[in-house]
């Protein structure tokens, strides 16, 4: 079967280019070892959180000094154009997680520590969650969520570094126990899908809100009927609510991923979830095609490009050994921004940041991974998401923003090849 | 200054000063014992986890190899909860002199060690991950043991007869008057309140901290602290503790422990017992000598390593002066009074957990011989608290309790399978803010994610169940990370790494704990 885009890795990254791709009328095949980082992180798309250790108020100022300042920066390979252009294109593709915000503000959302945590895009039922303007905020724990403690969260967020004044409480409910004491998020959040249990949350917290409160749940407000579960609370509580995220795995991430794949797979794209992937041939610099080892046998898929999402270390997409050498899992691609040999890749302390933080790959300008001398490896191989070289995203809180940004700009880049063909001229 | 009055003080918590404590008390003594930090948190805590059969000293020190299989055989009898039924291989590899095996079958049947060599091929089906290439495989009656627990046991049974246990009470100095050791000063760790005991007798018990406490006495006790280096490894790889058969040397070791293995050990003498850092050069040698024994080795994923500080004694007063009646290779007692003209204080170091009873035995005689004359030792005798099944640990058991109602309860540490109620009662318990005090305990944090999970639940709960202010929960949060980043830094390859790098983002992206109020 050949395809005119192989995206390898379903994470943000891959799903965005994917989509981007297929609504232009490219046939897609999307193929990935399992789910990304969408099931395990919050929806909310974080730009660039912290430059330099410092908060920024509007990623859209601070970006042009950030880049300059880091220059092997992903961001260094997308204007702060295409990214504003990215975070519309999101929100009008998957409306029903009801994305606000924008490229020139910071919102601030409480972490399950109750940290201000900033982002530039927040689904609807975290926009409740903005602090930057203060006021009060009941947040309510679960008994036999092991994943949340209000408590602990209230007392820490009322400390937090604040533009405005914030009072902070919790109320902790006992809600009756399913057929599981210790049910996880997901299992949770199912429960709230139920009126039933809707009803009981809502009863247990009549009486007790006060009239200004804005109410905090931990994330797990319902999967595809998030939306229903959450407005349906906030009319029948007549407060603000919002959710709180939490550990992996996380609801509304999943929604995040069960809207993007749909609106793929309306478009008619292909998603192929389970497969390991490996490079099936190089013919003239370009890649020819993958090999997916599938469970009942081993497939070749060929295309005419290529994207490869398949995240760094945490995800598979990179792969350190035993003697310090690192490399990347699919292609073999020459990984950039290790430090030089003999010099630790980890630091004693913690919190620094370590020296092998900033390994990936690097690439030109198109996204195309680049040998140690510049050299584009592969004509016809885009890379997108956390596999490239250059970005702390953990500590600049910038993730989201480039798997977000270069899923796009590496669809954009492949959109403007002229050897790729298009469905509709295949027909013709 | 408050103040206490006790018969015996007994200075440090680890095994030896643990089964100190519990001798003292079972022979009638009023018994204090005072740990600057918590218990089995020096070298105790901090080793591979081998019950000795005695075969590793077979050919090297005869006297310890003695020592060691007389106590393995007690201490199955006395603690049997607290072991692990393993058994041990010594095998000769392609890389070890091939002569060694009949010193050493010489050596084991001089000393009473029971041994008995098996074919290679028996050896390899029973040890499938073996390495093929081995030349003879002799078995032991090696065992694995849970220092943590055989400490708690330790401490358990000396409370049950009396004695007082001060964990975080730091030694300030000691009061000798008149050539006589009369009492301590010290201070509480977390209240820095100051205490004054006054004992009739005090054992050193500091392990490699030996030489600091009997400084205050005016005391020259030359304890060169000997850093060894272990890597337990995520998976059980094996079965039974394998040896190579050679003189003892580094890498020479895997011994398997609850759900893992252990590699062990370097041997490298530093300077301060405090500062034992893992060097990358260690790590990469303990994973080649584990190669040998189990070719893949390297492959496998390591999930931690740490450092134990051997407390290796060096006599340095003349041969004439000293009281050689108890020291061997092994352990060394030093009745003060004789060896120097202090009276009221005696030092047990040396030595290695295997043995710790037999330590406390020798001590406490010299307290006895110091306060009026002997007193019979029954800890040989008398069960630990504990092991009343007369079952040694099996494999397993964790789950196998869990396994009838899986889902009665919150799983608190998904790895270790630690539940809501068990973390309750430890943080009840043990009454203290720290989550590495409540890790030596149930093991949580101790698995695969090294806390990733296990760790954000375990800090609101201490907060919600101690009623914490938010700055102590805080730094009860941060300090595990940093703790727990000692050991595992050196060893971050593979999945470990990525395991790492889920947590990382967990930590500082998800939660954004960096960011914590103080």
């Amino acid at each position: 079967m050949k395809y005119d885009v192989i995206v390898v890795g379903a994470g943000l990254a891959g799903l965005t280019a994917a989509l981007r791709l297929t609504e232009q009328d490219r046939r897609v095949l999307v193929i990935a070892k399992g789910n990304g980082a969408t099931h395990l992180a919050p929806p909310s798309i974080d730009v660039l959180g912290y430059a330099d250790e410092k908060r920024v108020e509007s990623p859209q100022a601070a970006l042009p000094a950030f880049v300059a300042k880091y220059p092997g920066h992903p961001y260094a390979s997308v204007s702060a154009e295409h990214i504003g252009e990215a975070l519309d294109w999101l929100s009008n593709r998957v409306p029903e997680l009801g994305y606000r915000g924008r490229l020139d503000e910071n919102w601030l959302l409480p972490t399950a520590v109750g940290v201000p945590k900033p982002s530039v895009l927040v689904p609807e039922t975290m926009v409740a969650g903005d602090l930057r303007r203060g006021g009060r905020f009941a947040f309510v724990g679960l008994s036999g969520l092991k994943d949340f403690h209000a408590s602990y969260l209230a007392q820490n967020l009322a400390r937090a570094q604040l533009p405005a004044q914030v009072s902070t409480r919790f109320i902790e409910l006992d809600p009756p126990h399913g057929r599981s004491a210790d049910p996880g998020s997901v299992g949770f959040a199912r429960r709230f899908e139920e009126s039933q249990f809707r009803d009981w949350i809502v009863q247990a917290l009549a009486g007790w809100l006060e009239p200004d409160e804005k109410v905090g749940f931990p994330a797990v407000l319902g999967l595809a009927k998030a939306g229903e579960v959450w407005r349906d609370l906030e009319a029948r509580l007549a407060h603000r609510v919002f959710e709180v995220p939490m550990l992996p795995p996380s609801a509304p991430g999943i929604r995040l991923y069960e809207a993007l794949a749909g609106a793929l797979r309306r478009a008619g794209a292909r998603i192929l979830i389970g497969d390991r992937v490996s490079a099936a041939g190089l013919e003239g610099g370009r890649v020819a095609g993958v090999n997916a080892e599938s469970a009942s046998r081993p497939v070749t898929y060929r295309a005419s490009a290529f994207v490869l999402a398949t995240g760094g270390f945490a995800s598979g997409g990179l792969d350190l050994d035993s003697h310090g050498s690192v490399r990347e899992t699919v292609f073999g691609l020459p990984v950039a921004g290790l430090p030089e040999a003999g010099e630790p890749l980890f630091s004693p302390r913690y919190f620094d940041i370590q020296p092998v933080s900033r390994t990936g790959l690097a690439t030109d300008t198109l996204l195309r991974p680049v040998d140690n001398d510049g050299h584009v490896v592969h004509d016809n191989l885009f890379a997108a998401g956390a596999i490239l070289a250059g970005a702390v995203p953990w500590r600049e809180h910038s993730g989201n923003g480039i798997s977000l940004a270069t899923g796009y700009a590496a669809a954009a880049a492949i959109l403007e090849q002229p050897a790729v063909t298009s469905r509709r001229d295949a027909r013709v | 200054m408050s103040s206490i009055q006790t018969d015996v003080l007994v200075i440090g918590g680890g095994s030896t000063g643990s089964g100190v404590a519990r001798d003292a008390a079972m022979r009638g003594f009023s018994t204090l014992l005072v740990e600057r930090r918590d218990l089995a948190d020096g070298t105790t805590g901090r080793f591979h986890g081998l019950l000795h059969s005695g075969g590793r000293y077979a050919v090297k020190d005869a006297p310890a190899a003695v020592e060691c299989i007389e106590e393995n055989r007690i201490l199955r009898k006395i603690a049997p909860d607290c072991i692990e039924d393993t058994g041990g291989f010594f095998v000769v590899t392609p890389w070890d002199d091939p002569d060694f095996g009949d010193r050493f079958l010489a050596g084991c049947r001089s000393t009473g060690v029971p041994v008995q060599e098996v074919s290679v091929g028996e050896a390899l089906r029973r040890e499938p991950r073996l390495n093929p290439g081995i030349k003879r495989a002799f078995t032991v009656p090696d065992a694995a043991i849970d220092p943590w627990k055989l400490v708690w046991s330790n401490v358990r049974s000396a409370q049950e007869h009396g004695a007082r246990v001060l964990t975080y009470h730091r030694v300030l100095s000691l009061d000798v008057d008149e050539g006589k050791v009369k009492g301590a000063v010290l201070r509480d760790e977390r209240s820095g309140e100051e205490i004054r005991v006054h004992a009739e007798v005090i054992v050193n018990a500091a392990g490699a901290w030996a030489g600091q406490i009997a400084a205050f006495a005016g005391c020259e006790v030359q304890v060169l602290p000997g850093k060894g280096v272990m890597i337990a490894m995520n998976h059980r790889l094996v079965q039974t503790v394998l040896n190579r058969c050679k003189m003892p040397s580094d890498g020479d070791i895997i011994v398997p422990i609850r759900t893992t293995c252990v590699i062990g050990t370097t041997d490298v003498h530093i300077t301060d017992p405090d500062q034992a850092e893992i060097t990358k050069k260690e790590v990469d040698f303990m994973l080649d000598e584990g190669d040998k024994l189990v070719p893949g080795f390297r492959q496998a994923r390591a999930l931690h390593a740490w450092a134990g500080v051997r407390p290796l004694f060096q006599e340095t007063r003349a041969k004439k002066d000293i009281d050689t009646r108890d020291v061997t290779r092994s352990h060394a007692l030093l009745d003060h009074k004789k060896r120097d003209g202090v009276s009221g204080f005696v030092t047990i170091t040396g030595g290695k957990t295997t043995t710790y009873r037999l330590m406390a035995e020798v001590a406490v005689d010299a307290v006895c011989e110091q306060l009026g004359g002997p007193r019979p030792c029954r800890t040989a005798l008398e069960l630990l608290p504990g092991s009343e099944r007369h079952a040694t640990y099996q494999l397993g058991a964790r789950l196998g309790a869990r396994e009838p109602l899986p889902q009665a309860e919150e799983i608190i540490c998904e790895c270790e399978l630690v539940t809501r109620s068990d973390l309750d009662a430890a943080i009840a318990r043990r009454e203290t803010d720290s989550i590495d005090d409540i890790r030596r305990l149930l093991r949580v944090g101790m698995g695969p994610c090294q806390g990733g999970f296990c760790i954000y639940r375990a800090t609101g709960l201490l907060h919600s169940d101690r009623r914490l202010d938010y700055a102590t929960a805080n730094r009860a949060l941060l300090a595990f990370l940093e703790e727990r980043w000692k050991g595992l830094h050196p060893i971050l390859y593979g999945d470990q790494f990525r395991q790492t790098r889920l947590d990382d983002w967990i930590f500082q992206g998800l939660l954004d704990v960096q960011h914590l109020p103080k």
